[in-house]
């Protein structure tokens, strides 16, 4: 890539500085003239597409940036009060977590699409079509024939070739953003394009590197406006790309395109797209080679899921072996289905480590199977608990979102597990020197929760770094860990969402990591009070693990499939161990070893401690340095300071 | 025996004897790392064996030389809290003189842990199902594992057949100790560190002489080895003493290893000093 370019969006930022923001109430609007949601939604995208200024940089090929900077709310703060009244909102109440099916649409263009599209879509296409004239106005004035001749083609009609492809899929994927939808995912990205790419590449008109150049400059695209896409940190947009993967019929799907996506991230190292890499036990050892040589670079990609968990997880949930094979993830790691799936994938949470510290604290002067029943029966009401408080979910209208999803096959709703290890860690503290070994009494346990552990540092130090915890190598805290994730499953099945979809209980925490623990007091696996848990599936921060090995056999010790709500196991490497292509191949056979072990998810980081600290303290030096934060990735020194120590914190590799 | 009485003179000697002294068949560990990637075929499982009769000014693990458990302190994050240092009646702690249960930060801990050979075969065993599947295997090192040879012979006879094992040694052994452990690996990393004998002395405490009888015994041997030189600027690195060894090393692989220039920072934990920093 044109270092020009790269500097524009990436080190200057000078897009950033064009933009103008919109001061309007549209919601006070809206709602005087008493407009219907799908009008609203209608009414701002062509009012906010009409305001759009084309800018096209002199080196860019793939076209299309954000000049309007935020999206004015479409009901007031009254309406949305009496809207919450008889709904149940997610998150912000738009669409969110969803894989649109873009192949369809580009295969078709608009003008073909706008033919079957109801009212509003209709003017909605039209806005987009007139925004793309737009820009191809200002390439004629630059003289740029080539983006002439793209959008000449593009989105009217069925995109001919790779470039008007990818330049299709950016303006839909522009729309969808404009149109306020949130987390818009990328899919299997390598698949729905390889035909255009294919054909390209066999008709010469790209070598391997000019393509990849292509690639780069879409890639780079994902990073022009990302800053405007809201999540609960900076980076945590849901720009999710899948790459590789089996077919319906189990053949590998892994391409020369998905190889230079791959290569693409690794050479740009910008946090979007964040990179997937679908595997099975039938995937050779380069293609995690080539996995390897992303994760080098440190910005925690690629994420692996394992297809021969995954399909037969999602197939248990009664999504058809067809779907199953196809599925992507949401933002972070919740398996998805794209154009078919109108599942809501994070709408709760289970803080597991609060529920077995009122169990413990509760039931410590009886038997431990009487513990165990009641952790168990506390799941499930807990579960009870989150089912019953979700009822007539409501969403924004999305018109636009609604071309690229034919029909709402599946309406899952999906529950966090968070702080599972943690959880079991407890228990086989309690079960080890309560009640097997006697070495610790109740009362002692009890009032050491209580005071934080002020006054008893031999049991803290007993609890948290000698006591048996999930990633050591420990049975029994493996064992109880396979306790929680199966009562969890218990609890969830079965059972109806208002959506007539079923639930799915996961491994993922998203940032309940931090946030159920720091409502939480100290807990019997020796953590402190307000102490974070680790990230999704992975082991207590303060585990004293002997390796990746024990690391990735303790986190497969348990049938995973009917935990298919996501979440993977965290392994963090010292980023020194990638030097040599001999420890690359070493780490690729690890990763290897998980999906055979039967791991559903598994992600890799590269971490560089140094950099950490001194990007605290310098942060003007450091801007650049990526770090993985629970499902995505983002710039270190645009965290808050919570989360930029968490990541500092946790267990790493060394060789 | 004559080179052994030439040892004892050094101050290092006196560990030479210790390996003789272990009645039950158990040695000392001073650590068991999983996922070694650079000691030996595939992901190994590398056991360091504590205790070494060399002093190689540039040795990165300084708390494998003495031949006894000793407290080993991190040194990151102490809050100097002092908990450590109040009495405890606790068995482990006597001969360590702090107490190891206490430190909010887990910075104390004993560099060296006794194992029987049947129980850390079986340790190292749990992962067979990985070294099935991926390869790789059990590497032996230290300190110098050689100096617990016998405990090397038990500990590889349970392993054989088993999984593939590999040993790093100095090769500053008594032959026929060197001979016994090296028949039962299937692999051997033998280092030659220095050609020049006086250079050998002065930078590692000992004579190569035997070293060197040692290499030639493992050149005839059959057995699947490689050469190994740590390349120590203005020491082990200069052109004389690598053509020298090139010379020594004959037809067998040879490789140089790098220089790490963070070996030095355990030195500290240990409380012992760092010769080349
Ligand atoms: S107990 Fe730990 S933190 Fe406190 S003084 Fe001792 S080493 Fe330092
Ligand atoms: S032989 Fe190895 S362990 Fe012994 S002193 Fe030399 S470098 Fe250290």
């Amino acid at each position: 890539m044109k270092k020009t370019l790269y500097n524009y969006y990436i080190i200057d930022r000078l897009n950033r500085g064009m933009r103008v923001k919109v001061e309007k109430d549209l919601g006070a609007e809206y709602s005087a003239q008493g407009l219907s949601g799908e009008e609203r939604m209608t009414r701002r995208f062509e009012y906010l597409a009409s305001l759009e200024v084309p800018h096209i940089h002199k080196d860019e090929k793939i076209v299309l940036m954000r000049t309007v900077a935020n999206l004015p709310d479409v009901y007031t703060e009254a309406e949305w009060t009496e809207i919450r009244k008889s709904h149940y909102i997610h998150e912000l109440g738009y669409v969110s977590n969803l894989s649109p099916n873009y192949a369809t649409t580009i295969s078709k263009g608009l003008l073909a699409v706008r033919e079957t599209a109801n009212e509003y879509q209709v003017r909605m296409i039209d806005a987009i079509i007139s925004l793309c004239d737009r820009y191809r106005a200002e390439a004629e004035k630059m003289g740029r024939e080539d983006i002439v001749e793209v959008l000449t083609q593009v989105p009217r009609y069925p995109a001919r070739n790779f470039r008007e492809a990818l330049q299709f899929f950016r303006i839909l994927h522009y729309s969808l953003w404009l149109e306020g939808d949130y987390h818009n995912t990328v899919g299997r990205f390598d698949q729905y394009m390889y035909p255009y790419f294919k054909k390209d590449i066999e008709d010469g008109i790209y070598t391997r590197e000019t393509a990849l150049e292509l690639v780069e400059d879409f890639f780079l695209s994902f990073n022009k406006d990302s800053d405007l896409y809201v999540g609960v940190q900076q980076g945590d947009n849901g720009q999710s790309m899948v790459l590789g993967g089996v077919d319906a019929e189990g053949n590998d799907c892994f391409n020369l395109l998905s190889e230079l996506c791959l290569e693409a991230s690794r050479n740009l190292k910008l946090i979007d797209p964040k990179i997937n890499l679908r595997v099975s036990s039938k995937t050779p050892l380069s293609i995690y080679e080539k996995g390897t040589e992303l994760t080098k670079v440190g910005l925690g990609f690629p994420q692996y899921s394992n297809d021969d968990v995954v399909i037969k997880g999602l197939e248990r949930l009664g999504y058809s072996h067809e779907d199953a094979s196809n599925y992507v993830v949401a933002a972070c790691w919740e398996f998805i289905i794209p154009g078919v799936g109108n599942d809501i994938a994070n709408i709760g949470a289970v803080n597991f480590p609060a529920l077995v510290d009122k169990v413990i604290r509760e039931n410590i002067n009886g038997d431990f199977d009487t513990l165990i029943g009641k952790v168990k029966t506390e799941i499930k009401n807990e579960c009870d608990k989150i089912r019953e408080s979700i009822n007539n979910v409501w969403f924004v209208p999305s018109p636009i979102m609604d071309l690229f999803r034919a029909d709402k096959r599946y309406n899952n709703f999906g529950i966090h597990g968070s702080g599972i290890a943690c959880a079991a860690d407890a228990l086989a503290a309690v079960q080890k020197y309560v009640y097997k070994e006697k070495k610790v009494t109740p009362e002692r346990l009890i009032n050491a929760l209580d005071s934080d552990f002020a006054d008893d540092a031999e049991l803290l130090h007993l609890l948290r770094f000698e006591a048996p915890k999930m990633g050591t190598g420990s049975k029994e805290a493996d064992d109880l860990g396979g306790m929680i994730l199966s009562s969890f499953a218990d609890a969830l099945e079965g059972h109806t969402n208002c959506m007539g979809g079923k639930w799915r209980a996961g491994t993922g925490t998203a940032m309940y990591y931090l946030w159920h623990a720091r409502e939480l007091g100290a807990t019997a696996d020796g953590r402190r009070a307000g102490e974070p848990f680790g990230t999704n599936f992975s082991p207590s921060l303060f585990a004293q693990i002997p390796g990746p090995i024990t690391d990735i056999e303790s986190f497969t010790a348990n049938d995973l499939t009917r935990n298919m709500n996501g979440g993977p196991l965290t392994l963090e490497f010292a980023a020194g161990i990638f030097n040599s292509p001999e420890s690359i191949q070493k780490v690729a056979m690890l990763i290897q070893y998980f999906i055979k072990r039967g791991g559903h998810q598994l992600q890799l980081n590269a971490v560089n401690l140094e950099a950490m600290k001194e990007a605290q303290a310098n942060p003007e030096a450091y801007r650049q340095l990526v770090v993985r934060i629970w499902g995505w990735s983002a710039y270190f020194v645009e965290l808050d300071k919570d989360f930029q120590d968490h990541v500092m914190a946790r267990q790493e590799y060394n060789i | 025996m004559k080179l052994f009485a030439k040892a004892k003179s050094l101050q290092t000697s006196s560990l030479f004897t210790i390996t003789y002294n272990f009645e039950f068949m158990n040695g000392l560990i001073f650590d068991i790392k999983e996922f070694a990637v650079h000691d030996g075929e595939g992901i190994r499982t590398t056991v360091f064996l504590k205790g070494c009769p060399l002093r190689c000014v540039w040795c990165h693990n300084p708390e494998g030389l003495s031949p006894k458990k000793e407290l080993y302190l991190k040194q990151n994050g102490c809050l100097g809290c002092g908990r450590c240092s109040i009495p405890c009646d606790h068995e482990e702690c006597r001969e360590i003189g702090r107490c190891l249960h206490v430190c909010p930060k887990n910075l104390i801990s004993v560099a060296g842990a006794r194992w029987e050979a049947k129980a850390l075969a079986d340790k190292l065993l749990t992962h067979k199902s990985f070294f099935d599947t991926m390869g790789g295997g059990i590497t032996l090192s230290g300190g110098e594992p050689l100096l617990q040879a016998d405990f090397c012979v038990e500990l590889l006879t349970l392993l054989k057949g088993q999984v593939h094992t590999a040993i790093e040694t100095s090769g500053y052994a008594k032959s026929e100790d060197f001979k016994k452990v090296i028949s039962l690996c299937d692999f051997v990393y033998m280092d030659i560190k220095l050609a020049d004998s006086e250079l050998h002395k002065k930078y590692t405490g000992v004579d190569n002489k035997i070293i060197l009888q040692n290499a030639e015994y493992l050149k005839q041997s059959g057995i699947p080895h490689t050469f190994r030189t740590p390349l120590i600027p203005h020491i082990t690195d200069t052109e004389e003493n690598l053509w020298e060894i090139k010379g020594i090393v004959g037809g067998s692989s040879w490789e140089m290893l790098p220089y790490n220039p963070l070996a030095g920072a355990k030195y500290a934990s240990v409380g012992r000093k760092y010769f080349l920093s």
